[in-house]
């Protein structure tokens, strides 16, 4: 019985290996590119995995890292770990991770999140239709934009990034210290 | 992972007319890949400061990844028809780079060049039939800062296995170069024996 179980698990996964084995996996750059004019983030409100709707406004004077994302893309899964990473260092300095995932269902991202080996903390919307992404002008996934604590977006990066590296660590607790603007 | 080196036989004459002003073919090192689990054949180019890499995908990864994302079976066997390849392309300088999939060709075995299929070519396609999803496929034209890269799938109206040549460009520092894959292979219809 134990062997064919054993068997059936591997008539099932080897065609998902090689399916998989061809892509290789780039390594994660690290650089954040400051946009040379900030632009106004503007407001979107999506649902969380608990059914919830979560506004970007509802995060306004913190900063806000922005990262679209999909379960099917290798990049975004590698970087999620990092994610985490930071968002646990400084969330409670007034730092957010908003997970925005792209045309997939809640029930299929949370099956998903239970197999990493970090669990993602942070909140994870869901950008159904992605006008979302077509809001900020998403061309490719993963991608990442810091917002400062004026709503405005001042960082974007296109494709996987290490978000634990100290110059992106950096980059945040700069704009962790400084002023809100008064909003 | 194998490795087999192709240095073009042109870097020479490149290097000479770049001192005059003009790059025809930017110098680049291509690399073959054959993945040791699938048997399938990756390539890739390395410019200074710029890299793409064209992987060969089995038409059963392109159903897996459409038939999961809900795309009705008339559109994943449309793709599956498709010679596919996943195209990672990365800035890897220190200044502005960007692309433009509309300005490459793939040339055929009678010498013809042909366009690419450009993502909004085919987001036109998808509209018609009702399928709102627009990720997966490589963006058409994008400008990246350092360190920015991106990937897709790529797609040629190509018969399994056929054999065939690329041309691509970018610009860098405002000035355009080219590059060629010389012999790209679509992926056969099954995982080759390993």
């Amino acid at each position: 019985m134990f062997n064919r179980c054993l068997a059936l698990i591997l008539v099932l996964c080897a065609p998902f290996g090689l399916l998989h084995a061809e892509l290789p996996s780039p390594e994660l750059s690290h650089e954040l590119n400051r946009l040379k004019t900030p632009v106004a983030a503007p407001d979107f409100s999506l649902e969380d995995l608990d059914g919830e709707q979560q506004a970007l406004n509802d995060y306004r004077g913190k900063v806000i890292m922005l990262n679209f994302w999909a379960t099917w893309c290798p990049p975004c899964r590698r970087e999620i770990p990092s994610m985490e990473s930071i968002y646990q260092d400084l969330a409670d300095k007034g730092f957010v991770v908003l997970g925005i995932n792209e045309f997939e269902t809640p029930d299929h991202v949370f099956a998903y999140t239970g197999q990493l080996s970090v669990f993602p903390n942070f909140p994870i919307l869901f950008d159904l239709d992605s006008k979302v992404a077509e809001l900020y002008g998403v061309k490719g996934l993963p991608t990442t934009l810091l917002i400062n604590k004026q709503g405005q977006v001042v960082y974007r990066a296109a494709g996987g990034r290490d978000f634990d590296h100290p110059e992106v660590r950096a980059i945040v607790s700069e704009l962790l210290a400084e002023e809100d603007g008064g909003n | 992972m194998k490795r087999i080196y192709r240095y073009p036989a042109r870097i020479l004459p490149a290097l000479l007319l770049s001192l005059v002003g003009y790059i025809p073919h930017s110098m680049a090192a291509v690399e073959t890949f054959t993945d040791e689990a699938s048997g399938l054949l990756s390539w890739k180019a390395q410019h200074p400061g710029f890299s793409l890499q064209f992987i060969q995908l089995l038409p059963d990864y392109i159903r897996a990844i459409y038939s999961a994302r809900g795309l009705s079976p008339k559109v994943v066997e449309l793709m599956a028809g498709y010679c596919m390849f996943g195209t990672i392309i990365k800035n890897e300088s220190g200044e502005p780079l960007a692309y433009r999939v509309a300005d490459w060709r793939y040339i055929t075995a009678d010498g013809q060049a042909h366009p690419v299929k450009t993502k909004t070519q085919w987001l036109a396609e998808w509209e018609d039939m009702g399928v709102a999803f627009r990720w997966s496929l490589l963006p058409d034209d994008q400008q990246f800062a350092p360190g920015d890269w991106s990937q897709g799938f790529t797609t040629l109206p190509l018969a399994r296995d056929t054999v065939f040549k690329l041309k691509y460009q970018w610009t860098q520092q405002g000035e355009i170069h080219e590059g060629i894959f010389e012999e790209l292979r679509c992926a056969p219809a099954e995982a080759p024996d390993v």
